[in-house]
């Protein structure tokens, strides 16, 4: 059975990161079959796999050679242990939908049946929030099952990562999408740990990982690798190994329960980031 | 032996179009449901048009809801309006059966249908108890205006009714799956007439023979909701994964036969759409292949008769004649073929998409032909008109879109297909089987006669 996971969070949080650090993590120590198939226009969910190339994606092929030139052969390229990577793309900046390109690329790899083959777990890597129905594809009915949020101690990540619960929900009724945690990416802020984890029992889920931060992750980024192929001895690549063993056997899914603003705020006052 | 020409359109603007978009097919396909209700998820204009065109065409009613998506939709999301929509179809038609059709609007903003129609189907199940809320099937039907043409539609949706509704198979019901494509009620029918001929029970995915063309008798009992009689049963489409196999009449059309030997091992073909003696030929002996049943002598009397009017006027008035056909891309094929085993040339075959299976037909075709043919793919009306302006031939066979510049270039038309508007009873006269193949003789002659003889030549005196 492929499990099919969405990472999401506020942009900039590291998503994309945490994301390729942990399916390298799960590929590596854990010798799973892994498929990253980034949704975002941006296409930068599967450059340190791929080792820093900026991989072609969907919607250019698309739009340049048409869509019987869009087929798994065309589009995917292998990584670091095997790992399989799309990557959907989107329209330049400014023109067009980026929503619908990722239907069409999502779609596009169902009919190929690509989600289905040989593997244990697909990522979807998706722009910071729920914008529209477009990003809201991969937790569709048959879709991602599972949905990892990354946060941290700071204001505007708890607020997008509280939004993303809210557009959670809607889908969570009619398509059986469930929460398996919040992922705390550290910004090193005063009492993070201790506020994500009251955020994460507040709305009903727990914090499956507190993955600290280390300068080697930018030190691999800038060496177009990620932590565990770069080195894959030192702390963060354990820190990783423990992430991905955690989402490997995690059995807590639910459907959250969002906050509202006045208690957001509150709790946030109470950990005194508020002057 | 005729050399074969494609000829792309060679300017990105479409000059009155051969095609319109995708949903028109779905509306096409779930109108041939008993009992069965298209609900448009788009904007009015998606189901004015196309209820219009439908009208026109048949001269029939017919019964499109719509979501009526407008501004805040395109911002906020369909969701309200696809939920309360079908629960008002619900409540108020009661039908066995509600397809709901995406659009370009729907399609873009995203929304999630398949999920929406869980939640309905909630609702409805609240309101209405379990079993009345059961006995209705919503099958989603995904139609993104934007892609392809009305055929992609037609076929996305036979294939959305039969994987969603077909059960897993028992036993053989001995019957045979019909795909008919966008033909007309009297081709319909036709296939019918053929199959109780050979004494096969045929499962029509989808019937529009009798709800498109429905008697006029109202029902003392029977007043609301109004359901024109005929159309295919849920149960049918249900059944149909047991038949002894499918044909799809249109190449285009064969999704959900495909689907169903994948699945449940129904082996299937496709094409080509039984036009003229060759193909209905070949028909006749897929199925035979399928249900190991002799050809009757009553379908050999009627080829024999269509043999017979061949032989009687192809010599005299036809031979030689070039003739420019268009529109759908199977029927125009079809025609194409029957054109040359009545000794005619199709110099010009045109028609709206581009696909392989016409181009690969259209190859085999121009083989028969005793002159080129000339092939317009992914082309509109106003490439065949320059065409015909410069290289003019002695008739054109087409639908009713054709006739303003057939007049201007003083060609006559021999209308056929879908829209005919200027004629009635068009969509009643079956032009495939062998029967079809003796109404599209006399109809090509008697134009003919009309165009190139006048009352007192001798040809026509003998």
């Amino acid at each position: 059975m492929v499990r099919k996971v969405a990472i999401y969070g506020k942009g900039g949080i590291g998503k994309s990161t945490t994301q390729q650090n942990t399916a390298a993590a799960m590929a590596h120590f854990h010798d799973k079959n892994v498929m990253i198939h980034g949704c975002d226009p941006k296409a930068d969910s599967t450059r340190l796999i791929l080792g820093g190339k900026m991989q072609t994606t969907m919607m250019d092929t698309l739009r340049e050679d048409g869509e019987e030139a869009c087929t798994p052969e065309n589009v995917m390229e292998t990584g670091f242990e095997g790992i399989k990577c799309v990557e959907s793309g989107g329209p330049e900046p400014g023109v067009g939908c980026a929503g619908r390109g990722v239907i069409t690329a999502i779609t596009l790899m169902e009919m190929y049946g690509e989600y289905e083959k040989d593997l244990d777990f697909v990522f979807f890597d998706v722009l910071g929030d729920v914008v529209c129905g477009g990003f809201a594809m991969p937790v569709r009915d048959g879709k991602a099952e599972e949905i990892y949020i990354v946060a941290s101690g700071e204001m505007m990540a708890l607020y997008a990562a509280n939004n993303i619960c809210i557009g959670m929900v809607k889908y969570a009724e009619q398509s059986g999408v469930r929460l398996g945690g919040i992922i705390c990416n550290s910004r090193n802020v005063d009492g993070e740990k201790e506020l994500l984890e009251e955020f994460c029992g507040k709305i009903g889920t727990k914090m499956i990982h507190f993955v600290p931060r280390d300068n080697i992750v930018q030190k691999a980024e800038f060496n177009k690798k990620s932590v565990i192929e770069f080195d894959e001895s030192c702390n963060q690549s354990e820190e990783y190994k423990a992430l991905a063993d955690k989402i490997i056997n995690n059995e807590n899914f639910v459907i959250p329960k969002p906050m509202t603003m006045d208690e957001l705020e509150e709790l946030v006052v109470k950990y005194g980031l508020v002057d | 032996m005729g050399e074969c020409n494609v000829i792309k359109k060679d300017r990105n603007s479409v000059i009155n179009p051969l095609v319109t978009c995708q949903p028109m097919g779905a509306m096409y396909a779930v109108a041939g449901i008993r009992r069965g209700l298209p609900l448009v998820h788009g904007s009015q204009g998606c189901s004015t048009f196309v209820r219009y065109s439908f009208s026109r065409h048949f001269r029939e009613p017919s019964e499109i809801a719509v979501t009526s998506l407008h501004e805040d939709a395109a911002v906020f999301g369909g969701r309200r309006n696809l939920i309360s929509g079908l629960g008002n179809l619900a409540v108020r038609f009661k039908p066995d059966l509600i397809g709901a059709i995406s659009t370009c609007s729907s399609e873009i903003i995203g929304d999630d249908m398949v999920g929406f129609i869980k939640i309905a189907k909630e609702e409805m199940t609240q309101k209405m108890g379990e079993k009345e809320a059961e006995s209705i099937k919503i099958i989603p039907i995904s139609t993104p205006s934007f892609v392809d043409s009305h055929f992609r539609g037609y076929d996305n949706a036979i294939k959305a009714l039969v994987d969603n509704l077909a059960e897993e198979p028992t036993e053989s019901n001995n019957k045979v799956n019909i795909i008919p494509g966008m033909v007309n009620p009297g081709d319909t029918r036709e296939i019918k007439h053929i199959l109780a001929l050979m004494g096969i029970e045929g499962i029509i995915l989808t019937d529009i023979s009798d709800t498109f063309d429905s008697p006029l008798r109202p029902s003392a009992t029977e007043f609301r909701p109004f359901y024109p009689k005929g159309g295919t049963t849920v149960g049918e489409i249900s059944d149909s994964s047991n038949s002894l196999g499918s044909i799809s009449l249109c190449n285009y059309s064969g999704s959900a036969a495909k689907s169903l030997e994948k699945k449940y091992d129904v082996p299937s073909s496709l094409g080509p759409i039984p036009i003229g003696v060759q193909n209905t030929d070949q028909f006749l002996r897929n199925l035979k292949k399928y249900t190991d049943l002799e050809i009757p002598e009553a379908l050999l009397d009627e080829r024999g008769l269509l043999m017979d009017s061949m032989a009687d006027l192809v010599s005299r008035y036809l031979f030689g004649r070039t003739v420019a056909i268009y529109g759908d891309p199977a029927i125009s094929a079809g025609i194409a073929r029957f054109v040359c085993e009545l000794g005619m040339v199709p110099s010009v075959v045109c028609t709206g998409v581009e696909s392989k299976e016409f181009e690969e037909e259209m190859k085999k075709v121009s083989k028969e032909s005793d002159g080129p043919v000339d092939m317009l793919v992914g082309s509109d009306l106003r490439a065949l008109e320059t065409r015909l302006q410069e290289e003019p031939v002695d008739l054109m066979i087409g639908h009713s879109d054709g006739r303003l510049f057939a007049k201007n270039l003083e060609i006559p038309l021999i209308r056929v297909g879908y829209p005919v508007y200027d004629r009635a009873g068009y969509h009643r006269v079956p032009i495939v089987g062998y029967n079809g193949g003796i109404n599209l003789i006399d109809r090509i002659t008697n134009t003919v006669f009309e165009n190139f003889y006048d009352a007192e030549h001798w040809k026509l005196q003998q």
